[in-house]
């Protein structure tokens, strides 16, 4: 994910888009291929440097590097959601629906999560809906299931995952097959 | 903000990205792909096999092309020239929806010649369309509104000095679902298509020409199609709205809930579009293996009857016989006691037909838990044989989108096209894109499309499967490739159900083995309803009439509408617990009521005819005092002191697991075997037949009321009035 | 040299009749060796009559079968049907026709177009008489007085294609015409010409009649293949070809019925002779149908790339008034684009000649507007026409017709701003090239004719309204 990031960055990086602060933020990252016009001459190497084998060469960047290791991330006792709505609340990762009504599929292609649908009513006074439910409203988007599960773990929320059967093979379509000869595909009017 | 697009371009190129499962395996098993083209949909290369569109290659690279004619599950008509593209060394553009793609073409799709293109069209759409939407139920979710935003000027030049105003169309009467605004068509002709290729009803079409052309019926006319709520869908303006639905809301202001529908076998996958706590409308949801993207009219429009006849708070009978609202307390207490009180042997449970798994697993194991094992479906299915135990023995094995790939589909005392309409398009679908054949043996009816009749007798069923019919469809199943033979669930109820069931595993077992794709199956049972498959598999046992006859004492009612059980048929002092959502006929003969939640109420299991579990989600929470099912019966258990060991849903839902793990593996289904036992055990059922097959939904108007919520629904009722009238018409 | 020859044997009209038996295949031999290498030609027209192939244009003689053989048709028929498909398509190609319907397609090319290998479905020529282009009347003549010319035609062009069948598609108000064709065709059953063994050839083919109900969208070749079939005469896309997928879903031909009547001459008389009219590309001879403001308005057979004023001066005597009362003249039916006075004068009239002067041949169909004429309203009404005619399946077509139909007419009084006339022009330009069919264009042609060559009388008669009744309301709004 990241070393995307950094590959667009990395391409975008003309004078204008610089000053992006979306990209900023990896900037301990890309430190190593920074941008050329901020240095004022060429970089001193250490003769070690030069000499060292390639194999060398990277187990001393393994041992500088940090590791990662992979750990549980529990948000739940920081974040302030109230332990009811952790506990009993189910999450539905899913991409949402095209809309029947639409041809149009620029805004599905994402995925989203929801949670359960708790009781909402018409609130009298304006006529407005009304709920109290802290959560009905957050609708998180994604770029990847894997992305909506992660975020749901760390946060302590039950989740399932809902994947939309929507996949077809392709199958040409004709024009000509409207008029063929002895097939029933002919249509009669228009 | 700008981190969207970035993660949406990593995710599509990510190898993460869960691709979605169960393509079907019987598509187009063209011996040897012809080799795949070259082309260039702004600049980016894609190969696509020879003949696709240019539309169609472009979307496989992620290029949407706007259109208002094309869609993709109707035949192409070229007519909207919304798509029309600029392609490289051709001076004009080309319509992209029907421009079969060339080796090496190079398509621009968003050059100077294609955007004044598409401008200039959205122009003329708009010279002649009426600025109403305001007024406009498509209004927000109207692709020419959006087209127009996206693709279209930024100001009219459309100068009408003498105010002569814009072309102005008589509306249409096409039935009390379809709303018509004739006005604010653009003829892209979708639902003349979708009527005579989908709908099979070709009552649709165009007349007059030029500025005075009109899309409708010619005479005035009800649109006679189960189907026929899906061109409100189809239609890109707000010329087809939906009637139920007009002036009721706008799609920004209410809430999408995905969930499956119930009223039919088939488990068909909708969105529940609901405002404060109230169902407004039901719209299909893409589902390649199921319903495609349509949707029956029952499923679409029967949502109003989730507000009306609805139980909505425990009662319970009065000294003088009249049902009074209780607590739930004083109800469950009441129920408990008659329960307790109860024999055993004398206590008995039966499901109806929209009863979700999960309340039909805590009844079955509370009435075990009481030392009964009577607990029993309102549908019939014989129980000799392999009865119920293989699952293949029930099931459409087939599934439903493999269908499409049949080449002969027998159908035997099943009228599909009411019973599962979106089966029935599939196998039209088959007839006219396929070529498939399809033979009946049953009454007459209108299927949409042509079939030979075998006859109506079950005798004809028994020469077949024994191989001593002389009928051409018998040559026709053996040479067949991929064969089909679907029975109807309803002709298992007679005596001779078991014999027929046995004649049929025998033919269509004796087809299957025959063939050389191995992983076709032939026997296909059509279940009549949304909750039969889960009861089944949980062990319900069908013929609550041999149960009745032992004069139970105590009689549980989940949501049995289906007037199997009557009170004639009890003993005096017998008590009767019903359970469910609507005051139907169960209701009516209760002491007790329970009020419980409809299916959009609830997030409950369903399993549809193919063997496929969904789960529906709640999109609104129960009217009044009712209750998830499951909870209720977890409540009386407790009070009986019998309790149910879950506390939660999930819970429930392991112990649905344990029973079969098909019952939770959410939208996937499983390959049935054992067919060779089942026919094993079916030789000695077939005895000689002589019946006749009916069936009992054979006009239009019989379709649309047939459970209880339907039954409680006013659209419905118009319905079935219109077509009567209609049918009274000389037309 | 063609012409300086016909120019000796040539003579009053009577003597048509003398001329028709003379018409015969011992001329071809001749013929050829005297254009084995045609000079460039730098005069075309006027036509000797030994080299016209409608004889019978003004109906002076028996249309029936008996006159039919005395002009020499039905001559050795079986000859050319036995010499086989490729010589017939190879002749047509020699002789450089070009589809007399208004596309100007090469005719040879087009018919090799079906010879690829039979895939079990039958072949099909439809012959396109549904002649309802404003100015052309040119099949009708054909047709009512000649019409055994199209039935040969019909036969030759079967079996250049390997067709089976003919489907003639007769304007349905070609009442007369369609029942003299009848009449010819069953003189040519009757006579065994056509049918079962046709001519004696071994070769079967069936000739039909199909009367249209009198939509000119009818015309277009794939509306045409519809309303054959029985449905809607709405255009079909392309591809598919109708050679491809046609009438009844098999490959199909549409010729018109001028390019199939000429088919038998040039097979009798060679590709040759008939490539020797005209200018290289644009050859042959042609019908013309002059009209409008002329002294003698008529049907023609004259040789190709003519020019325009001599076509009128000797033919229609003339422009009336004199060529200096001259306003515009429409060359091809109604859908080319008009040309004003000073083009008409250098105007050549074959494909390329009118391409150069930005209009097109199409039918030939020369309607000729004097200084009388309201310019504006006759372009106004041609639009109405169009708008009346168009099919209403595709949008720029359906939309926008009936909308510059709507400013034009407010052009006729000039109730309209001239910035309109910038608009009209990309609004006809938004349907040119956009639609299913060439309607579309047809109906863009003219307005754009008219904005191209009298863009100042249509200011100046905003001018003189602006004048008299203060500015137009769509200065205003627009």
């Amino acid at each position: 994910m990241l070393k995307v990031i950094a590959r667009t960055a990395n391409l975008a990086k003309t004078p204008l888009s610089r000053s992006l602060p979306a990209f900023s933020t990896c900037g301990a990252r890309l430190s190593s291929s920074a941008d050329p016009t901020s240095r004022r001459e060429a970089p001193k190497l250490e003769n070690e440097t030069v000499l060292t084998l390639p194999e060398e060469a990277h187990q001393k960047n393994a041992l500088e590097s940090n590791i990662t290791v992979p750990t549980k991330v529990d948000l739940t006792p920081v974040s302030g959601v109230p332990e009811e709505h952790i506990k009993t609340r189910r999450v539905r990762i899913y991409q949402p629906a095209k809309n029947a009504m639409q041809s149009g599929t620029n805004n599905i292609h994402h995925w989203e999560m929801e949670f359960d649908t708790r009781q909402r009513w018409e609130n009298p006074l304006m006529g407005w809906t009304s709920t109290g439910d802290p959560l009905s409203n957050m609708k998180v988007q994604f770029s990847s299931p894997d992305e909506a599960i992660e975020h749901c773990e760390k946060n302590g929320w039950t989740w399932y995952l809902d994947v939309p059967k929507t996949e077809k093979p392709l199958k040409p379509k004709s024009y000509g097959i409207n008029f063929s000869w002895n097939r029933r595909t002919r249509v009669s009017t228009k | 903000m700008l981190r969207q697009p970035l993660t949406r371009a990593i995710a599509l190129s990510s190898p993460s990205r869960v691709a979605p499962l169960g393509a079907r395996r019987y598509a187009d098993a063209v011996p040897a792909q012809p080799e795949k083209v070259e082309v260039f949909i702004d600049d980016k290369p894609v190969y696509v096999p020879p003949g696709t569109t240019v539309l169609q290659a472009a979307a496989q690279v992620g290029v949407e092309i706007p259109r208002f004619c094309y869609h993709e599950r109707l035949a192409v008509a070229g007519n909207c020239r919304m798509c029309l593209v600029e392609v490289e060394k051709s001076p004009k553009p080309v319509a992209a929806c029907a421009m079969p793609v060339m080796k090496g073409m190079r398509v621009k799709t968003d050059s100077d010649l294609t955007k004044k293109a598409r401008e200039g069209v959205m122009e003329f759409l708009l010279v002649n369309h009426p600025l109403d939407c305001p007024i406009c139920d498509q209004g927000g979710e109207c692709d020419l509104q959006d087209q127009s935003m996206a693709f279209g000027s930024d100001k009219s030049r459309f100068t009408d000095i003498h105010f002569s105003g814009k072309r102005a169309v008589e509306d249409k009467d096409v039935g009390p679902l379809i709303k018509t605004i004739m006005t604010r068509c653009i003829h892209c002709t979708r639902c003349i298509r979708f009527a005579s290729e989908v709908a099979g009803v070709d009552d649709f079409g165009t007349t007059g020409r030029g500025s005075d052309m009109q899309v409708g019926t010619y005479v005035e006319k009800m649109f006679l199609s189960e189907l026929s709520g899906n061109i409100i869908d189809l239609c890109p303006v707000g010329a087809l709205t939906s009637k139920p639905y007009s002036f009721a809301a706008r799609p920004w202001e209410t809430r999408r809930i995905d969930s499956v529908d119930v009223l039919d076998p088939l488990g068909s996958n909708i969105v529940v579009t609901t405002r404060t706590n109230e169902v407004l409308r039901i719209l299909p949801r893409t589902n390649e293996e199921i319903n495609e993207e349509w949707l029956s009219d029952k499923s679409r429009f029967a949502c109003d009857g989730l507000k009306r006849q609805r139980l909505v708070t425990p009662m319970l009978a009065d000294s003088r016989g009249n049902l009074t609202p209780v607590e739930w307390e004083d109800a469950i207490v009441a129920a408990a006691r008659a329960i307790q009180d109860c024999p055993p042997d004398k206590l008995l449970a039966v499901a109806g037909d929209l009863a979700d798994a999960e309340s039909l697993v805590a009844l079955k194991d509370l009435v075990n838990r009481l030392g009964s094992e009577n607990v029993y479906t309102e549908r019939d299915f014989p129980l000799e044989g392999s009865g119920t135990d293989l699952r293949s023995s029930y099931l459409l094995n087939t599934k439903i989108a493999n269908v499409e790939d049949a080449d002969f589909v027998l159908l035997i005392g099943t009228n599909v096209r009411f019973e599962a309409p979106l089966l029935n398009a599939r196998i039209r679908k088959a007839f006219i894109h396929k070529e498939t054949d399809v033979a009946v043996i049953g009454p007459k009816i209108d299927l949409t499309y042509d079939y030979l009749h075998v006859g109506d007798s079950a005798s004809v069923v028994k020469d077949l499967a024994t191989g001593s019919s002389s009928h051409e469809v018998l040559k026709r199943l053996d040479a067949a490739k991929r064969p089909i033979v679907i029975l109807g669930a309803d002709q298992l109820k007679t005596q001779e159900g078991s014999a027929l069931l046995a004649y049929t595993q025998e033919l269509a077992l004796r087809l299957q083995d025959k063939l050389q794709d191995k992983n076709w199956k032939v026997l296909n049972v059509l279940q009549r309803s949304a909750g039969a498959v889960a009861a089944l598999d949980l062990g319900y046992r069908p013929g609550v009439a041999t149960a009745l006859a032992a004069q139970p004492r105590v009689v549980f009612l989940l949501g049995a509408d289906g007037g199997v059980v009557t009170r004639e048929q009890l003993p005096k002092d017998a008590f009767v617990i019903y359970q469910g959502h609507h005051g139907d006929v169960g209701a009516s003969i209760a002491d007790v009521v329970f009020a419980g939640a409809a299916y959009t109420e609830k997030r409950a299991t369903y399993v549809n005819a193919e063997g496929r579990a969904q789960q529906t989600l709640p999109a609104v929470s129960p009217p009044g005092r009712a209750r998830d099912d499951w909870k209720i019966i977890r409540a009386l258990s407790e009070v009986v002191g019998e309790r149910l060991p879950y506390n939660n849903l999930d819970e429930v839902r392991d112990r649905l697991g344990q029973i079969s793990p098909a019952l939770v593996s959410y939208g996937e289904v499983q390959d049935n075997n054992y067919f060779a036992q089942a026919r094993a055990l079916s030789k000695s059922l077939q005895k000689p037949v002589s019946g006749t097959l009916d069936v009992q939904l054979k006009q239009l108007e019989d379709f649309f009321m047939t459970d209880p919520i339907s039954r409680a629904s006013p659209t419905m009722a118009k319905c079935v009035q219109a077509v009567i009238k209609q049918k009274s018409s000389v037309y | 040299m063609a012409g300086a020859l016909a120019r000796v044997i040539q003579g009053t009209k009577s003597h048509l009749g003398l001329v028709g038996p003379l018409v015969n295949i011992s001329n071809v031999p001749v013929r050829c060796q005297q254009t084995q290498a045609p000079p460039t030609k730098s005069q075309y027209g006027p036509l000797a009559d030994s080299d016209r192939i409608f004889t019978n244009l003004y109906g002076r003689h028996d249309w029936r079968l008996k006159g039919a053989l005395s002009r020499g048709d039905w001559y050795l028929t079986k000859d050319i049907l036995l010499k086989g498909t490729d010589w017939i398509v190879n002749e047509l190609k020699t002789s450089g026709l070009r589809g007399r319907g208004g596309a100007g397609f090469p005719t040879g090319m087009k018919w090799s177009f079906m010879n690829k290998p039979s895939d079990g479905r039958p072949k099909y020529l439809v012959v396109n008489a549904d002649e309802g282009e404003p100015g052309t009347c040119k099949d009708r003549e054909i047709m009512r007085h000649d019409p055994h010319k199209l039935v040969e035609g019909c036969l030759i062009a079967g079996r250049a294609m390997g067709a089976c069948a003919a489907y003639i598609y007769i304007r349905g108000e070609f009442y007369n015409e369609a029942s003299n064709l009848q009449v010819a065709i069953a003189e040519a059953y009757q006579a065994g010409l056509i049918g079962k063994n046709a001519c004696g050839s071994g070769y079967d083919f069936d000739v039909f009649v199909h009367r249209g109900a009198g939509a000119y969208i009818c015309g277009e070749e794939t509306a045409l293949i519809e309303s054959i079939e029985g449905k809607q005469g709405k255009p079909r896309l392309k591809p598919p070809f109708p050679a491809d997928v046609g009438l009844f879903g098999c490959p199909t031909t549409v010729n018109n019925v001028e390019t199939i009547a000429v088919a038998p001459t040039i097979c009798r008389r060679g590709g040759k002779w008939f490539a020797s009219f005209g200018r290289p590309r644009n050859s042959g001879t042609k019908l013309f149908n002059i009209s409008g403001h002329v002294n003698t308005p008529c049907t023609v057979e004259e040789e190709m790339s003519i020019p325009l004023k001599e076509l009128i001066e000797r033919h229609a005597g003339g422009v009336t008034g004199g060529w200096d009362n001259l306003l515009a003249i429409i060359p091809g039916g109604s859908s080319t684009p008009l040309i004003p006075k000073d083009v008409c004068t250098t105007a050549i009239m074959d494909f390329d000649g009118l391409v150069a002067a930005q209009t097109s041949l199409g039918t030939a169909a020369i309607i000729v507007m004097d200084k009388s004429t309201d310019i504006v309203k006759a372009i106004a009404r041609l639009i109405m026409f169009y708008k009346h005619e168009s099919c209403g399946q595709c949008t720029p077509c359906r939309e926008g017709v009936s909308w510059m139909n709507k400013i034009i007419y407010r052009f006729v009084e000039g109730n309209a701003s001239p910035k309109e006339i910038d608009m009209l022009w990309e609004i006809s330009k938004q349907i040119e090239g956009h639609t299913i069919c060439a309607l579309g264009d047809g109906a863009a042609w003219p307005v754009q004719g008219l904005i191209r060559h009298f863009r100042p009388e249509l200011e100046r008669r905003m001018q003189e309204y602006a004048a008299a009744n203060g500015p137009s309301k769509a200065e205003r709004l627009y």
